[in-house]
């Protein structure tokens, strides 16, 4: 039998950090994670985060999974694919997979961080493949790179909607629309504008009334809904998708504590089902703890100090020192985080188990929008988020937010020197810059961007609004590229357009079509083949090139031109694909009439 | 395929290519990938049929909702989301509760 001073069920940010507190004081500490690397769903999170620099503020989270596994010491133990598969008042067991064998482990202390599930919800036909959880998506697109469906519908909007929205369209999906039982949306301001700048269209009071397909996912009906959640008879909308995407929140996790005898009480405002703990996320059980999702559904910075706390506690028992200072500033700083408006239900959810304290923040949004001329940055950040990446990046010290990191930013805009370096380090890219007059005739707006393929110097472009709607022509004059991939584009607007461009689309490549009667473009054919497909009658059945009233005429020779040159081979040696009647087009009503003339 | 290509943030994976077999017909898989991962980028969704014979596929791709259990090297009740794809492996649907050794 294995015997450890701290088993840590769970290698997520909760788990990590409470693994890293307690082996930097010499505690012994088994990890035992299900998936196949430590990080739990930081690996996939290709977003930057909120928060301060203390916890990884505008950093990626793979980047943090990363930096959190560097920072364990030689007295942690890891055991990667196995499961812990009981519980019990003197061991626990685990089944390692890779060694199809199951081990027991005593262990003095237990820390549970084993998050939490993906909330299901119930309309026809949910039990299709193609019907995915929203972090199931995630983990297939930025963990493994691979994109199970060309165009999406999202079912809530929520954070998690409305990132993995975000993402899909940077992977070069197609996302047709996010529906929202509510009629607000759910997650931060700064996500949704994020997606809406790209035209994705946002349904409120909407809901997935049923999924539409045989062997799997080839659309979705999506329905109104009254005050009450009851669907709207008539008002049912079809959407071709291959992928469903439920984002309608999480469960904790909470079966091992359970078996452990932890206390479990109903709280919904965070996430149902949770175990009992204290401040120092011990349960009712003296040795065991519980940190991260598993503790409440929040979100990954408030989990890695929840884990710190706990492995500090438990390093506290075991070592002897008094770490109370350390403790105390840890759960000082989730007082600051869990301050603003955002987590005001989780706030509630926690006062059932010990008191809630907060602290003052102003909520004062800057309204002068500084002096007209200067390349200046326009801070469109409205909500009280617990972050402040502009405030630390600033090397000029000219944005603050004042009082504490829940407060809305200000712009000293003397001091600004117009560097943009705020622009590229905004998780929530929410700060562009903008510039009147910068050669007669000309604004300047500068748009951070993360999607590909960057524009080139001097490229036209449309300009589009914050709805994603186009506004004009621009030029790119300038493309500052970051090592961390937010990168600034410098666009000249014609004179007063400089409040409303947000975004842009490039028109070089989407504006070349190869099939005139589908509006088939060049870089969608090229790209198709990029993705395997290698034969006219494939790109076809992919594309709809062809398919149009032309009967491939116009395109056919352009399309085998194409894959010869990419494929390298002559055209002779590729398939031409089949000719199908009618070659040209015929009107239905003189087909019935011929028949009639038969008989 | 459905490998990306062309990201802003990540980087295309290099990984060694291995092959494995679903349903007798060998595949392509990225080493370090999951099963589910590999059938998915290799264009196949259905991973099985329900008792009922509903078609099933994966829904949280992290271990939790055993939608995704597959018949691997023969034993049944795999959950492929989380198990690693490797060389000469041999994948196969699930039908119903499979047949338990």
């Amino acid at each position: 039998m294995m015997k450890t001073q701290l088993l840590v069920v769970g290698g997520g940010p909760a788990g990590l950090c409470g693994a890293i507190e307690a082996s930097r004081y010499g505690v012994e500490t088994l990890i035992v994670d299900e998936g196949v690397e430590l990080g739990g769903q930081l690996v996939k999170q290709t977003h930057k985060f909120f928060g301060h620099e203390g916890f990884f503020a505008s950093v990626r989270g793979f980047e943090i999974a990363r930096r959190l596994k560097n920072q364990l010491n030689h007295h942690v133990k890891v055991m990667l694919q196995t499961t812990v598969v009981g519980i019990y008042e003197d061991v626990v067991v685990l089944y390692n997979r890779e060694k199809d064998r199951t081990f027991e482990v005593q262990a003095d202390y237990i820390l549970l961080a084993t998050g939490a599930s993906e909330r299901f919800i119930q309309f026809e036909n949910n039990h299709l493949p193609g019907v995915y959880g929203a972090g199931a998506v995630q983990t297939l697109m930025n963990q493994f790179m691979v994109l199970p469906g060309k165009r999406f519908l999202m079912v809530g909007s929520g954070n998690i909607g409305l990132i993995v929205s975000y993402q899909l369209l940077q992977a070069g999906a197609e996302v047709a629309a996010i529906v929202e039982i509510a009629d607000r949306v759910g997650g931060y301001d700064v996500h949704l504008r994020k997606i809406k700048r790209f035209g994705v269209p946002v349904l409120l009071r909407h809901t997935i009334k049923k999924a539409l397909g045989e062997e799997k996912v080839t659309g979705a009906v999506v329905v109104q809904v009254d005050e009450k959640f009851r669907p709207i008879g008539g008002t049912e909308r079809e959407f071709a998708v291959d992928v469903i995407c439920i984002a309608a929140g999480l469960t904790p996790s909470v079966e091992l504590a359970a078996m452990a005898n932890v206390k479990i009480e109903y709280v919904p405002e965070l996430g149902g089902f949770v175990p009992y703990r204290d401040q120092n996320m011990r349960t009712n059980v003296e040795n065991i703890f519980i940190a991260g999702d598993l503790a409440g559904i929040e979100e990954a910075t408030t989990a890695m100090i929840e884990g710190r706390i706990a492995g500090l506690t438990v390093a506290q028992s075991i070592v002897g020192t008094d770490l109370s200072r350390e403790i105390e500033a840890l759960q000082n700083e989730l007082v600051e985080f869990r301050s603003g408006p955002f987590s005001e239900k989780v706030r509630k959810g926690l006062s059932r188990f010990f008191p809630q304290r907060t602290v003052e923040f102003s909520r004062q949004p800057q309204t002068d929008k500084g002096p007209v001329g200067k390349l200046r940055p326009i801070i469109e950040c409205y909500e009280n988020i617990p972050c402040n990446p502009c405030q630390t990046s600033c090397p000029a010290g000219a944005i603050e937010v004042p009082g504490n990191i829940n407060s809305l930013p200000r712009i000293d805009y003397e001091k600004c020197t117009g560097c943009g370096i705020c622009v590229s380090k905004c998780p929530g890219l929410a700060i562009f810059m903008v510039q009147e007059n910068v050669e007669p005739g000309f604004d300047l707006v500068v748009i951070p961007y993360e999607m590909v393929p960057l524009p080139e110097k001097d490229e036209r472009v449309i300009a589009l609004d914050r709805e994603g709607k186009e506004v004009c022509e621009a030029q790119v004059v300038k493309v500052l590229r970051f090592p961390d991939m937010t990168n600034l584009i410098y666009l000249k607007v014609p004179a007063g357009y400089s409040e409303r461009v947000r975004n842009f689309r490039t028109l070089k490549r989407g504006n070349v079509l190869v099939c005139r009667c589908e509006e088939v473009t060049l870089e969608e054919v090229e790209r198709a083949i990029e993705l395997g497909f290698t034969d006219y009658e494939e790109l076809r059945r992919y594309l709809r090139v062809g398919m149009g009233m032309c009967g491939g005429r116009t395109c056919r020779s352009t399309v085998l031109s194409i894959l010869s040159q990419k494929l390298g081979k002559s055209p002779g040696e590729l398939l031409k694909g089949r000719f199908r009647p009618p070659v040209m087009p015929v009107k239905f009503e003189s087909i019935l009439r011929g028949e009639t003339n038969e008989d | 395929m459905r490998r990306i290509v062309e990201h802003p943030i990540l980087k295309a994976k290099t990984a060694r290519t291995v092959k494995f077999y679903f349903e007798d017909k060998e595949l392509e898989a990225l080493e370090g990938e999951t099963i589910a991962a590999a059938l998915i980028a290799n264009g196949i969704d259905v991973f099985g049929e329900s008792e009922h014979g509903r078609p099933r596929g994966f829904f949280c791709a992290i271990g939790k909702c055993s939608s995704c259990l597959m018949v691997v090297d023969g034993e049944p009740n795999v959950r492929v989301c989380i198990t690693l794809v490797k060389e000469g492996m041999r994948v196969q649907r699930q039908l119903g509760r499979s047949d338990v050794v």
